[in-house]
């Protein structure tokens, strides 16, 4: 039964350890639940979005002008994983909860943490099977793009794969809250109510401090919902990758250093303080990181090439104060159509925001100006449209405007299609496979061949 | 099956593991083990019985360091062992515990014997030793409380520490499955592996173990094998049960 010479390895094959959580978190029924409910989701998701962007193409397909609003990315990438973006929100949680909950409740936990692997080996694990659970989610989402390029649509490589790299981040960063919220609580209830409070409270912040200034604009940037806009609009932005990341990588942290039942409370909040102090000097330094990448193939994030290649040899500081309050539409546009773009041309960008709300008794005509300082040249303008910022820009910096680029414009993709059909797919066909599939996995291995049995071992 | 009585007792020069002054509280209650001081040697079944609450498991988690302590030392072969530590020289088995419940009990076998890196044959003979086989293909959760317990027994037998704390380990057994298990836990010793059981029924605690603590209100009342225990209380005929009630 033993050895005469006791051997404890070390450390241990991690394949055991990571087959286990993928076993158990396909055995439970959660991650099954969730699936199920997701398909209908998407789906009508999915057909409603076409149905839509048909309505809009039936003019389009006889106007080339109209047919250039028509993009894809917009018209049913986004809708339909909005859908899938609500179910990880408000689903997915529990999903990766049970990953560590069931193992504190049933004690089994006590077991692991005597297993020769180290706490971060064990949340290392325990998060590939909470991210292995998301790509088996999302794939109504991901069977919905099918759907869509057998309906004829058009899908851009580029600003798809960054739409679901996005999603792969939000999912692991749901699934990381849900796991510190697993090890921190006595029980899978708990648990929940502290995730769900993490989650939906963010869409709370998002919807109450959105289009605010100061602390509120502040706080509003604390939302998950923020994490997913960037990619929406097709950039991929390092940045935000890299706070996503540091943000994932604090709550793995932070998980195990509540994960070890013998570390006295006093040890795991000092090292929990360490930890949340690295994430800020992290997070600090990912937010000087500007750098960005224009999927959309519309390249509604960026000026013309022309423009762009321009831009980039203006290399002393560009000023720009903007006196308007922060909610006002008129910064929203120009955020929208010039900020944004200028801040990922141009090398140096400072931009200013005087933040001061409109005095209705008083007006002050200096309220919705915007004054641009380069060098030792400055000018005024309220404009909010490229078309009269970038030559009053060009003049500041004494260049010839250059010449219009040809070729580049976006033909848009209009298309007219019913989706119906696919409904069968997403609330018949879809369902019933999964159901297969879960009756499949939940299965026992066969005894034949058993290694065990055959007194090999397994 | 022999007793406490009539078994020599193991070579004592050497404590294989020292517990000296192990004091938890958990807030303004009371102390749930107060200043507890042992030692076991090494190949020996040492009993730690005691009625409900007396701290039993605590002890154990304590020891095993899954559970933090207030003060006290934990020493191994003499050298101190830090909380952090000591899953490199012992394992514990905790009480009332169905493991991946939604899994067959042959996966979670394989899963601990892969963890172990075990050989076919140590594997083989658990599960034959504890009578694990005619289940192996149900799941946990559907597992009678004697085949639960027979299945964490196999997981504490597969772990290759030289020393095993177990609680509760008879619990669900009945008469003869206790007696058998006992030999299993017997055999495990002369092998040179060291047994620390937390027990509440007297009457196995007395068949199977060398040397014995008494546990009441968090503190040591007596320790020693049954004789000693007995020249300790004057009760030179008395059971394990007398000597019990007469120290505690």
């Amino acid at each position: 039964m033993r050895s005469h010479e006791a051997y404890v390895p070390p450390t241990a094959p991690i394949g055991p350890l990571l087959a286990k959580e993928l076993r158990e978190i396909t055995a439970g029924r959660a991650l099954w639940t969730m699936l199920l409910l997701v398909c209908p989701l998407v789906g009508y998701s999915f057909a409603q979005a076409v149905s839509l962007y048909s309505e809009s193409s039936a003019p389009a397909l006889q106007s080339p002008v109209l047919a250039t609003s028509l993009s894809p990315l917009d018209g049913i990438l986004v809708p339909t994983f909005g859908s899938f973006y609500v179910a990880v929100t408000l689903l997915f949680p529990f999903v990766a909860i049970r990953v560590l909950g069931q193992e504190k409740e049933s004690g089994a936990l006590s077991l692991l943490v005597q297993f020769p692997y180290r706490p971060s080996t064990l949340i290392a694990t325990k998060f590939c099977a909470v991210l292995a659970a998301w790509l088996v989610v999302s794939i109504p989402a991901l069977s919905a793009l099918l759907a869509w390029a057998i309906l004829g649509g058009h899908l851009a490589a580029s600003e798809t794969l960054n739409l679901l790299f996005g999603h792969l981040l939000y999912g692991g960063l749901v699934g990381a809250i849900g796991l510190f919220a697993a090890v921190i609580s006595d029980n899978s209830a708990t648990a929940a109510i502290i995730a769900l409070a993490v989650t939906i409270g963010s869409w709370v912040l998002d919807f109450t401090l959105a289009g605010r200034s100061g602390l509120s604009a502040w706080l509003a940037q604390l939302s998950l919902t923020q994490t997913l806009r960037p990619f929406e609009q097709g950039l991929l932005s390092t940045g935000l990758v890299l706070r996503i990341v540091a943000v994932i990588g604090a709550l793995a942290a932070l998980t195990v250093v509540w994960l070890p039942p013998g570390t006295p409370v006093r040890t795991k909040i000092i090292r929990s303080v360490s930890c949340v102090l690295v994430v800020v000097v992290a997070l600090t330094v990912a937010a000087q990181v500007r750098a960005s990448v224009d999927l959309s193939e519309d390249r509604r994030n960026s000026f013309s090439s022309a423009d762009e290649r321009l831009l980039a040899t203006l290399r002393r500081p560009l000023i720009i104060r903007i006196n308007l309050a922060a909610e006002d539409p008129r910064y929203i546009d120009l955020r929208r159509n010039v900020l944004g773009k200028l801040e990922r041309a141009l090398p140096d960008v400072t931009v200013v925001l005087a933040n001061e709300r409109p005095n209705v008794a008083n007006p002050s005509d200096a309220y919705g100006q915007i004054e641009y300082v380069y060098g030792d040249r400055s000018d005024l303008s309220r404009s909010t449209s490229p078309r009269e910022i970038l030559p009053l820009l060009y003049a500041l910096a004494g260049v010839q405007p250059p010449a219009p680029s040809v070729g580049e414009e976006y033909p848009g993709y209009p298309l007219v299609a019913s989706a119906d059909a696919m409904l069968l797919w997403f609330f018949g066909g879809l369902p019933l496979l999964i159901v297969l599939a879960w009756r499949h996995i939940r299965r026992l291995p066969p005894d034949k061949g058993s290694r065990i049995h055959q007194g090999v071992k397994p | 099956m022999s007793t406490v009585n009539d078994r020599p007792s193991p070579h004592r020069s050497a404590p294989l593991l020292g517990v000296r002054n192990l004091t938890k509280r958990y807030g303004s209650d009371g102390a749930a083990i107060d200043g507890v001081t042992f030692s076991a040697v090494a190949g020996e079944i040492l009993g730690i019985i005691g009625p409900n609450g007396a701290g039993k498991t605590t002890l154990l988690e304590a020891i095993a360091g899954l559970l933090p302590v207030n003060s006290g030392d934990v020493s191994w072969r003499g050298e101190p062992l830090h909380a952090g530590r000591r899953r490199d020289v012992l394992f514990y088995l905790p009480d009332g515990v169905r493991p991946y419940q939604d899994q067959s009990a042959q996966q979670v076998v394989s899963f601990v014997a892969n963890v172990f890196q075990r050989s076919d044959a140590d594997i083989r003979s658990t599960i034959e030793a504890l009578g694990l086989r005619p289940v192996l293909r149900k799941r946990v959760h559907a597992l009678s409380k004697g085949y639960a317990r027979r299945l964490m027994l196999t997981i504490g037998l597969l772990a290759p520490h030289d020393l095993l704390l177990m609680d509760e380990p008879f619990d669900g057994f009945d008469l003869r499955q206790t007696r058998d298990v006992m030999g299993v836990l017997r055999r495990e010793t002369a092998r040179g592996r060291t047994l620390i059981l937390s027990i509440h029924q007297l009457a196995d605690a007395e068949r199977v173990c060398d040397r014995l603590i008494l546990l009441s209100a968090g503190q040591v009342r007596g320790s020693g094998g049954l004789a000693e225990l007995r020249v300790q209380t004057g009760l030179p005929n008395g059971s394990l049960e007398d000597i019990f009630l007469a120290l505690t």
